[in-house]
């Protein structure tokens, strides 16, 4: 009986696809049953061209009425390694031995730390910045979370150029196991993605969340080893547990320095654990958006 | 769903809060509950909350375009959201039948410093259109826009009409099943305006339902097949086009003529209704027949040479003839108590619709402003074919054809 009533639709259409039907119900989104994932991945393979449009865009736009362009995405961190570096080379602050040279190390550190910190302010922001276009269009509103990734991950390429010359300068042996950074780069990006799954949902109902992300993202920096090698006594250890990016930016020191973990197994449960609050977060964005597009 | 049958709405209500703290309290509230699992308890109102859409049930077949009007805040925009997807309905369902464009903010995702070939390409992703299918169409959608020169300039150069051009010709070539139009016909000047609609009517022609939210009548009349009133959220019941936009009249003097001055003046209007060519009070004619305009009014001093001017507006122009005793040469005195003036229009020249009468007094000589009564009252002109709407506005002017004329110059 299912299988005529489809066909019938099929061939009561003009065109030449069969019409699907869309019902929308107060609770709908949220009695999806086991079809929840299945329709998640598939929305997000039919948004894939978009969230790359989304994301031509705003770097198209970020630099266009710029003089320096793409060089602003290194000045940031070369000013903070330079005081970084003068502060310790004059032993105004005292800093244990790093794994590399200071300055290369404090720069990959810095970067990786922009990297996540950038992801995990544009897409908080990404809601709230596109305005009348959460309220009044409709189209898979994560592509704008999603595709608010696109600007950090370019300017950390670009910083990559500036650490590959820096690593050449002090004599960093390049090694083969350095290609996967990336893959240890990756969760902690879908850890910002999946953080701002939320919190750009709350920062829509209440705007304060983007102030607090700011300072709490400073405060945090301090809290991990950027300026200083991993703490190895106890309670100073702790960072290297709490502040969620630690254990990957242990892990690419690690693989950079040694081309092997020195803590695998912390890099592992924060790896699942990242991909855990990435695919909860995600669903939970789908539940509320609808929620809040009036407030956007 | 019946076969032909593209959107069908049943029993729908949302419900808005009206202060802000409170909304903000609610939202972060169901959101958490939202996230948690629990159920939300969506159909009940609580404190500040009122019902934005209350109790709307209507369906929507291939080739009809529905038009829903209404004073503002009557939740128009706020339907056409819902039957969007990007809010979902607090109590009812909702069902839509193929692919669905939306007109509620042209221009998508426009950014202001890229040049309108790549917002074409950015806002085409938003509506959900493959980018081949946006390069096949790029030159139609340029010329239906008419920016050819300047489709390769930042947007933020554009006037706010080449930008609402963009806009709707990205979204007019989309071809939908479904499209929801929210008050965009009114952007761009005439010329744009009349190809807009051309388009609305060709895909109403070619099998597409079509809900335009609109204030005009005219609009109304010349693309929809059906009318619904909203007002506070609730349908009114009508049947047919011509009652709904009636109704609609209605519901628009209501609300003006609450706002009427009520400060204290020695001469005043007291009543102004309209009466047949054989003085019986009536609000109907057909066009051509004498209109009287009956005034009453009432003074405490007695005037030599009073004003009286008598203004007709339409819903859609506005004022758009007056006339006055001044004018006409006619002195008229007033003493004190009560007393009536009768104006007779005589063949009136409009064409069906309703007509708004106002009257504004004062004195001749020392050009004191005493009353006004705005709206006065009001009077319909019965057009028996409403077909003639379509093509025809306001004004019967009398007229001949010649056909193939040789004059000899």
């Amino acid at each position: 009986m299912k299988w005529l009533r489809a066909s019938h639709d099929f061939l009561s259409s003009s065109p030449s696809q069969a019409l699907t039907d869309i019902i929308y119900t107060p609770d709908n989104i949220r009695r999806q049953g086991r079809h929840v994932w299945g329709t998640i991945f598939s929305e997000f393979l039919n948004s894939r061209e978009l969230i790359w449009r989304l994301i031509l865009r705003d770097i198209a736009a970020r630099y266009r009425q710029s003089m320096l362009g793409y060089l602003w995405a290194v000045f940031p961190s070369i000013v903070t390694v330079i005081v970084f570096a003068v502060l310790t080379q004059s032993h105004t602050i005292h800093i244990a031995e790093t794994p590399l040279p200071y300055v290369a190390y404090a720069l990959w550190n810095i970067s990786v730390w922009q990297l996540f910190a950038g992801c995990l302010t544009g897409c908080t922001n990404s809601l709230a910045s596109a305005g009348s276009l959460v309220s009044k269009a409709n189209f898979p509103k994560e592509a704008l979370v999603m595709a608010a990734v696109g600007h950090p991950l370019l300017d950390f390429m670009i910083r990559l150029v500036l650490v590959t010359f820096v690593f050449v300068w002090y004599g960093v042996p390049f090694k083969a196991q350095m290609s996967f950074v990336p893959l240890i780069l990756l969760p902690a990006i879908l850890l910002a993605v999946g953080l701002s799954f939320v919190l750009s949902i709350i920062n829509l109902l209440l705007r304060d969340i983007g102030n607090i992300l700011g300072i709490a993202l400073t405060f945090a920096m301090f809290l991990a080893p950027v300026f200083y090698p991993p703490p190895t006594t106890w309670p100073s250890s702790l960072i290297n547990i709490l502040n969620p990016l630690s254990p990957f930016l242990i892990a690419s020191q690690d693989m950079i320095a040694h081309g092997s973990l020195s803590q695998p197994q912390a890099f592992l449960f924060s790896g699942l654990f990242s991909v855990f609050v990435f695919l909860v977060a995600w669903r939970l964005f789908r539940l509320t958006i609808y929620r809040v597009a009036p407030y956007a | 769903m019946p076969k032909d049958v593209l959107i069908s709405v049943e029993h729908v209500s949302k419900k808005y809060c009206r202060s802000l703290r409170h909304s903000m309290l609610y939202g972060v509230y169901d959101v958490a509950r939202d996230m948690l699992g629990l159920d939300g308890h969506n159909d009940q109102l609580r404190e500040t909350e009122f019902w934005a859409i209350d109790d709307v049930s209507f369906e929507l077949q291939r080739g009809e375009c529905l038009g829903i009007i209404g004073p503002n805040g009557a939740g128009k925009s706020t339907l056409l959201k819902m039957l969007n997807g990007i809010l979902l309905p607090d109590k009812g369902k909702i069902t839509i039948r193929g692919r669905v464009g939306a007109l509620i903010e042209l221009g998508a995702g426009f950014h202001p410093m890229l040049t309108g070939r790549e917002n074409i390409y950015i806002n085409g992703a938003i509506l959900g259109v493959r980018r081949k299918a946006i390069h096949r169409k790029f030159d139609e959608i340029v010329a239906f826009a008419e920016l050819e020169d300047f489709i390769d300039s930042p947007i933020k150069f554009y006037s706010s009409g080449m930008y609402a051009r963009l806009g709707f010709a990205v979204s007019a070539h989309l071809n939908p099943d479904v499209l929801l139009i929210d008050e965009v016909l009114a952007v761009g000047d005439v010329a744009f305006r009349l190809k807009c609609f051309n388009h609305v009517r060709s895909l109403v022609q070619s099998g597409s339902a079509i809900i335009l939210v609109t204030h005009s009548q005219n609009d109304i009349a010349r693309v929809c097949s059906r009318g619904i009133v909203l007002h506070h959220g609730k349908p009114l019941p009508a049947e047919g086009l011509a009652q709904a936009v009636r109704q609609y009249h209605e519901l628009l003097q209501t609300a003006t003529r609450e706002t009427r001055d009520q400060r204290d003046t020695p001469v005043r209007v007291t009543a102004v209704r309209t009466l047949d060519s054989q003085g019986m009070a009536s609000r109907q004619f057909r066009s051509g027949e004498h209109v009287l305009v009956d005034i009453h009014y009432e003074s405490r001093i007695s005037v030599d040479d009073c004003v009286f001017v008598i203004k007709l507006a339409s819903h859609d122009l506005g004022e758009f003839v007056s006339f006055t005793n001044r004018v006409s040469g006619q002195t008229i005195p007033i003493s004190v108590g009560s007393g009536s003036i009768i104006v007779r229009l005589r063949n009136v020249p409009l064409l069906g619709g309703n007509y708004i009468v106002q009257v504004h007094m004062y004195d001749a000589g020392t050009k004191t402003f005493w009353d006004q009564a705005v709206p006065a009252c009001t009077f319909d002109i019965i057009e028996p074919d409403p077909e003639i709407w379509k093509e025809f506005h306001t004004l019967r002017i009398e007229h001949d054809w010649l056909i193939n004329p040789r004059f000899s110059s």
